[in-house]
């Protein structure tokens, strides 16, 4: 069993009247228990110069309906440089220049497989770093 | 405005070699450098029910803007998860401890974020829930 620690803090001091501070921190376990996941498919990069959909991680390559993790980061600096974030048809959302996520992935695969799909904004090279934690 | 969110991933032994990444993004409107300006706050509800619900109504005001949602599975119980949705599509489970900080998109009305306490029972108790929206969107209103 590995142990994977999955920490988050979000703050500002000026977004409201009052200091936020968020945290949250998360011992990565497989569903529905407490082992440790075990299996991570490291830590990539991607550089692409092509605006088309590419698929990141096939469900079909993961365990169905478990709990896998999908880090993703917009290594640009271009602040109009973004990732779309879609799984099967659905966009989830953009990532822009700077941007991480931590994204819960089920790989469902019991209708339409639920692959996790990445578009990049323009055919400029961009450049993103990821990493799925995984059962 | 400034609002940062840092992500610390680290193993010592999932790996040959230790895994250890930390990333501090700061949050900014859509393809551009000016700060989010608007939050929904830090909110908690008990979720007691199999049947999905809105947590975040989408606006088709907020489409290509941009967006961050952060949700917590507060449950001390390993085995008790939500499942979240996006127009009708599952993107995960987050079990108890679990956390999530993603973009969202807002395509259109159908896009908002529901969860289900999907194997919650009478006597499994309820499943404590906190998220944030961060956003750009002066008319955009949460909490549906």
């Amino acid at each position: 069993m590995a142990t994977t620690i999955a920490s988050i803090n979000l703050t500002s001091t000026d977004l409201l009247s009052d200091s936020l501070s968020l945290s949250a921190i998360a011992t990565l376990t497989g569903a529905g228990n407490s082992t440790g996941l075990t299996q991570t498919g490291g830590l990539a990069r991607k550089t692409t110069e092509s605006a088309s959909q590419y698929t990141l991680f096939a469900a079909a390559s993961y365990t169905d309906d478990k709990a896998h993790k999908i880090y993703l980061k917009n290594m640009e600096t271009s602040a109009g440089l973004y990732f779309l974030i879609s799984i099967h048809d659905v966009e989830v959302g953009r990532i822009y220049a700077g941007d991480w996520a931590l994204i819960p992935w089920s790989a469902d695969t019991t209708g339409d497989n639920a692959d996790f799909k990445i578009t990049p904004s323009t055919s400029a090279s961009h450049t993103l770093e990821y990493m799925i934690i995984h059962e | 405005m400034a609002t940062t969110a840092t992500l610390t991933l680290a193993s010592a032994d999932i790996a040959g070699d230790p895994v250890s990444v930390s990333k501090t993004a700061t949050l900014t409107k859509a393809g551009s450098t000016n700060d989010l300006d608007q939050s929904s706050g830090l909110n908690r509800v008990h979720l007691r029910s199999t049947t999905q619900k809105t947590l975040l109504a989408a606006n088709a005001e907020g489409n290509d803007l941009a967006a961050k949602v952060y949700i917590v599975n507060k449950s001390d119980d390993a085995s008790l998860y939500i499942t979240v949705s996006i127009n009708a599509q599952t993107t995960g489970k987050l079990y108890g401890g679990d956390f999530m900080f993603i973009p969202w998109s807002q395509t259109d009305t159908s896009a908002s974020i529901k969860v289900a306490a999907t194997n919650w029972t009478s006597s499994t108790g309820d499943i404590p829930v906190e998220y944030a929206l961060f956003h750009e969107d002066t008319d955009f209103l949460t909490n549906a």
